[in-house]
């Protein structure tokens, strides 16, 4: 078993043709995804590394079947193609777009949410189970961070991402599945709502989040562990500890105002709710090591 | 894009909130005028995006022509490198109140929150007595319902004639905040005067960065940043934050970026610039280095450790820019990801030292910085 996506997942591909979609399609497949069909309008008869393409997600559907959905579209059209696959029936979607439109990150949220759909993202490089399948574009061939394991990570970074779960490996680990929320100020799926599947996965023994300054998405993870909705240890790392207020760090969501969404707030309410907080990526391994009661 | 209050009372204005008389002041020269449009006493109130302009001294009221011309004289002095002053009436204040609508991501509903008292500090307010705080969701499909409102108005207490006009402020705050893609769009104070009328006080809007190319009307210009580098960088499309030490950042990814400014501040270190040059900049590393040249800087610290930002383009493009530009400083590269062992074969060869491990690298450029190693 695994988070959000395995083996036996069925995912189509919106916006396969572009570069990175074949690029990154190619990739998918080549690491055990189960890969249906592509869509992109005007393409249908079409394939990308032998994926064939249609013209739109109903089209593809009437041939193929898919549980999931990634998208490779830019920011502007994601909104639409988010639709495209719900109005599928499609209820697990992940988007990579960088820059989704605030308005519509609201409403695509809750359109997801009155559906009973999860989508990941934006400003994500996506999911990804290592050794199983992935939607979206990892480096999966480091094996120095992409090895197959117990620990489930989930974060809101990217290159952050490769530099943390490197450590995790080192700690002697390896990963479940990795869940990328994405850096936006609208998370379309947020961490606490990714809890209840890693506590019920047979195959995580604990979490490692990679947090960052600002919003309250840390602060919900302490509220879960509070609440007993997830009891599995949890280590964090959370960037932009020494971060000046007011700032905006490089993502759209991390920056903290008015004593809101700091580092130093994160931190505690973690730590309460029986947490163990990294100060750098480098103690990560060894916080594992001590949340698991390994020597 | 955080707007100027001008500019946000001229969003206000357009959707009929009323705003005090006002004239925006470029120049001394225009004294005359302003008095005409706004009468005295007057406030004046410079037009700068920082917060705390009443502590700062930067709101000041003005009885007499005089008092006036000399707070403009001060205001406009050079060194405070202020551009504009809001000249407006003075208004006769019987009650404030605080409004603003801003996003729930939570939720993913856009949210009023409103308090009886205005002219506060909110986050403070939120923090010491969130039972004063009013809020009401809005389902940003559904749109502005009346009877939301209507709950509004009845919790702050309003009713009366002037709730009519309490209304017409909500929806035309609502109406404004959907059009131009804002994250905040508040109003405090908003001043019930003693004449029993709305009057917008002050005004804060904020574009969604996401959305500034759906939205014509506001481009990036320089006076939205601190500093010339920034503007500059920001019209580049390179994320750049400028600081004042002496260790210049040219890393990628935002996460790790923040990250390696954390470290270095724990290492004793003072960084100069943030600059992430990540994601679609990968290739843009003679830009990134430019930019970050511009700094008085004693060491560069390169961090990377990318997937699509390919490890071996970065490290090529870092040689290059080295060579063109041909920076006087050390720089510590630690460049990981895809293909990076032929970004430590291109690194090698240009004669740079590479690294793997971040916390190294942060630690090397610490201590070249504090002048204990070369």
């Amino acid at each position: 078993m695994s988070v959000f996506i395995d083996k036996t997942t069925l995912v189509e591909v919106q916006g396969v043709t572009g570069k990175e979609g074949s690029f990154w399609t190619k990739h998918m497949v080549d690491l055990g995804t189960k890969v249906t069909f592509g869509v992109t309008p005007g393409k249908e008869g079409q394939s990308v590394e032998g994926v064939p393409v249609y013209h739109t997600v109903a089209r593809g559907l009437r041939e193929h079947k898919a549980d999931a959905a990634m998208l490779f579209v830019p920011p502007r059209f994601t909104k639409d193609a988010v639709y495209e696959a719900l109005d599928g029936g499609i209820r697990k979607i992940v988007t990579i777009a960088d820059g989704i439109p605030l308005h519509e990150m609201i409403q695509i949220r809750q359109a997801a949410k009155s559906c009973g759909a999860m989508v990941i993202g934006g400003n994500t490089s996506g999911v990804i189970s290592p050794g199983q399948a992935m939607m979206g574009f990892f480096p999966y061939w480091i094996e120095r961070v992409y090895k197959p394991g117990r620990i489930g990570v989930m974060t809101r970074s990217g290159s952050l991402t490769n530099e943390v779960t490197a450590e995790v490996v080192k700690g002697g680990f390896g990963v479940s599945s990795l869940i990328g929320i994405g850096g936006d100020s609208v998370p379309l799926t947020r961490f606490a709502e990714m809890l209840p599947a890693f506590q019920a996965d047979p195959d995580t023994d604990a979490v490692v989040i990679i947090g960052e300054l600002g919003g309250s998405m840390e602060e919900e993870v302490a509220e879960a562990m509070e609440a007993k909705i997830f009891t599995k240890p949890l280590v964090a790392f959370i960037g932009g500890r020494t971060a000046p207020e007011g700032k905006r760090m490089g993502h759209a969501g991390a920056i903290a105002t008015g004593g809101t969404g700091t580092v130093a707030g994160k931190h505690k309410a973690l730590t309460r709710a029986g947490a163990l907080v990294a100060s750098k990526p480098s103690l990560v391994g060894p916080l594992l090591r001590e949340a698991l009661h390994i020597k | 894009m955080k707007l100027f209050e001008f500019q946000a009372k001229e969003l206000f204005q357009a959707v009929g909130i009323p705003t005090p008389k006002g004239y925006v002041l470029e120049s001394a020269d225009d004294i005359g005028t302003a008095i005409e449009k706004t009468g005295l006493p007057c406030i004046v109130k410079a037009q700068v995006l920082t917060g705390g302009r009443g502590k700062a001294g930067l709101i000041r009221k003005a009885d007499t022509r005089a008092q006036l011309e000399s707070h403009v004289q001060d205001l406009f002095a050079p060194t405070r490198k202020i551009k504009r002053l809001l000249i407006e009436e003075a208004i006769d204040i019987d009650r404030e109140i605080y409004l603003s609508l801003t996003v729930d991501p939570v939720k993913a509903k856009l949210i009023f929150l409103a308090c009886a008292e205005g002219g506060v500090d909110i986050e403070e307010l939120a923090a010491k007595h969130p039972e004063k705080i009013i809020t009401r969701s809005v389902d940003i499909d559904q749109g502005l319902m009346d009877y939301q409102i209507t709950n509004l108005l009845f919790d702050l207490g309003i009713v009366g004639d002037i709730a009519k006009q309490a209304r017409s402020v909500i929806s035309g705050l609502y109406k404004t905040f959907r059009a131009h893609d804002a994250e905040l769009a508040e109003i405090n104070p908003l001043f019930i005067t003693k004449q029993g009328a709305l009057v917008a006080g002050d005004g804060k809007f904020i574009i969604d960065d996401n959305s500034l190319t759906r939205q014509p009307k506001f481009q990036l210009a320089r006076e939205y940043f601190d500093s010339c580098i920034e503007f500059e960088a920001a019209t580049e499309g390179i994320p750049y934050l400028q600081f004042d030490g002496d260790i210049g950042l040219l890393c990628a990814g935002a996460g790790l970026t923040t990250t390696v400014y954390d470290l270095i501040n724990d290492a004793g270190g003072k960084v100069a610039n943030y600059l992430e040059f990540g994601g679609a900049n990968y290739k843009r590393a003679m830009k990134a280095m430019e930019l970050c040249l511009k700094n008085n800087l004693k060491v560069i610290l390169v961090v990377t450790f990318g997937t699509i930002a390919r490890a071996d383009v970065m490290a090529q493009g870092l040689v290059e820019a080295i060579q063109a530009l041909k920076p006087t400083v050390p720089i510590v590269p630690c460049i990981r990801g895809t293909n990076e062992e032929e970004a430590t074969r291109i690194l090698k060869e240009a004669g740079l030292e590479p690294l793997f491990d971040t916390e190294e690298a942060v630690l090397k450029a610490v201590a070249i910085a504090a002048g204990r190693s070369k």
